[in-house]
């Protein structure tokens, strides 16, 4: 039940609270320019958490088995080089480039796969796919994932992975859903020249921020009426 | 010397991120043609001879939306203002299909009533758009005129629509004919028009209400009396408003005896000037153009993240 508990407090954490937008403020550019009409912006939100789940998958794996300081295929190479075991090979310094790498590679396969056999889907967002595969919203949640997986009391898993990615991508399409509900009613509104297209946005932005803020301790009050109904 | 962490670790890493380098372009480069995507070679041709506008006036999506339109479900090769008749000719003869004689659709205003003409206003400090001052009732007393502040302005792409005295006014030298003025405008009383001559004779009014409530808002707007559509053959009364057959207007129809007895200034020719009008105001002569200084004006250009 403590794996439960603490799943959903990660994804309730990354959707709310951390919000990866408006708490951290990755992803700005897909939030600010595909913000202008609710459809497209939901579509982009959907591609959004496509990417970041297939990207969780692929890093978690990857720093399992090849980034992390006590993973296998670095061992293994430095105990058939016959190293001195008091020592290991690290090769966490290639996260990024590896990140971006299988990232971007794998999103153009995934592509390529959704054109051929889901037009439809395609249409509906695999024009955005292009656009995000290096986003750093998506690199940011690769990151994070690397960065709990070296935590010495409770290294994460994939599960809590994936959790922290859906719950990010989730977040993800209710921060620019919003946005693009907002900014199709300031297109109505007579905005200041000098603050007019981006500046607007970005004020509006800081503005939902503060008032996320207000997520803050949802994850506390949530963990407690999980364990009330379970008990 | 070849146990050392560090080499280890550089030739580990150097041999990880080339192979996965190597799969990696393996993988892609056998993708890319085991689920390759025929692009119909006519789709291209067409998105290649359309102007590139992206105007929407085609009423799809874009340019490439249109052009996909054409091939997959058959859509008319004569819909794209801005190309005009020449771009339907190149889309006919990509398709193999004959064009048939395309009018240039114009924009017209059926208003004529600048902001003194329209009466019963009153002073509104709300958003400067039409479509907000539209959800304000009693801003001025006709509900079907011109609100006169600019939404079809900054809608148009071509500088072709401005407000003058609280009236739209289409510059017909500029208009290609996207429809994104009339798209825009709240009060829908921009349409379009084919112009068959350079100028059109429209009805220059939207008001359905009957005669002593017109005259009530406007000095100028159309009080229904049927004079002009019983003097001519192609005006007909749809509710209190006369209508212009276009389909069966011709160059040479004649509308000066229903001109004549309108009581109102309700009829107007609209389009390009006529000889006349060139003629009457030869003798002025134009202010010079300022042109604006780059270097020293701040432009339009929007910055974009």
């Amino acid at each position: 039940m403590d794996t439960l508990i603490s799943l959903v407090q990660i994804g309730i954490g990354a959707a709310l609270i951390n919000n990866f937008v408006l708490h951290y403020f990755v992803g700005i550019c897909p939030f600010l320019g595909v913000s202008r009409r609710v459809d497209t912006a939901a579509g982009m939100g959907f591609a959004v958490t496509f990417v970041i789940s297939v990207a969780a998958l692929l890093s978690w794996t990857f720093t399992y088995f090849i980034l992390r300081p006590e993973a296998p295929l670095p061992t293994w190479v430095w105990n058939a080089v016959g190293g001195n075991p008091q020592q290991t090979v690290d090769l966490s310094v290639l996260s990024y480039i590896m990140y971006i790498f299988v990232i971007a590679s794998s999103v153009q396969f995934v592509e390529m796969v959704v054109r051929k056999f889901f037009p439809h889907l395609y249409k509906s967002f695999g024009v955005f796919l292009p656009l995000i595969t290096t986003n750093c919203a998506i690199l940011f949640a690769c990151l994070e994932i690397m960065k709990r997986m070296q935590d010495p009391t409770s290294p994460w898993m994939l599960h809590e992975a994936l959790a922290l990615a859906l719950g990010g991508g989730v977040g993800f399409t209710i921060a620019i859903t919003l946005m693009a509900g907002i900014r199709e009613e300031l297109d109505m509104c007579d905005v200041p020249k000098p603050l007019a297209g981006a500046g607007i946005g970005l004020i509006t932005a800081g503005i939902m921020a503060m008032a996320f803020m207000g997520f803050t301790g949802v994850d506390k009050g949530i963990e407690n009426a999980i364990s009330l109904f379970l008990k | 010397m070849l146990t050392s962490v560090t080499t280890v670790t550089m030739i580990t890493a150097a041999l990880v991120l080339g192979l996965l380098a190597v799969a990696m372009g393996c993988v892609l480069g056998w993708a890319n043609r085991a689920f390759h995507v025929e692009v119909d070679a006519k789709v291209e041709a067409i998105a290649e001879a359309l102007p590139g506008a992206n105007c929407g006036g085609c009423g799809f999506v874009g340019c490439s939306d249109y052009a996909e339109a054409i091939v997959g479900s058959s859509a008319d090769v004569t819909l794209c203002a801005p190309g005009g008749d020449a771009c339907s000719q190149r889309l006919a003869q990509i398709m193999g299909v004959e064009v048939t004689e395309s009018l240039p659709y114009r924009a017209v205003v059926h208003c004529a009533a600048d902001e003194n003409q329209r009466l019963q206003r009153v002073p509104y400090d709300g958003e400067p758009t039409c479509i907000a001052a539209n959800l304000v009732a009693g801003v001025q007393g006709c509900v079907y005129g011109c609100l006169g502040l600019g939404d079809c302005t900054r809608a148009c792409k071509y500088d072709a629509i401005h407000t003058r005295s609280g009236l739209s006014v289409v510059d017909y030298e500029k208009c290609i004919g996207c429809k994104a003025c009339a798209a825009v405008c709240p009060r829908n009383i921009i349409t379009m028009v084919p112009f068959k001559v350079d100028r059109m004779l429209v009805v220059a009014c939207s008001n359905q209400d009957k005669g002593p409530q017109v005259k009530a808002v406007c000095e100028i707007g159309c009080i229904g009396c049927t004079a002009c559509s019983r003097k001519a053959e192609l005006m007909t009364m749809e509710g209190n408003l006369p209508v212009i057959d276009y389909d069966r207007y011709e160059s040479d129809a004649d509308f000066t005896v229903a001109r004549q007895k309108c009581p109102r200034a309700s009829m107007l020719y609209v389009g390009k000037p006529s000889a006349q009008d060139m003629a009457a105001v030869a003798d002025e002569t134009l202010p010079d153009r300022v042109v604006a200084d780059f270097k020293t004006t701040v432009d339009e250009t929007e910055w974009r993240g």
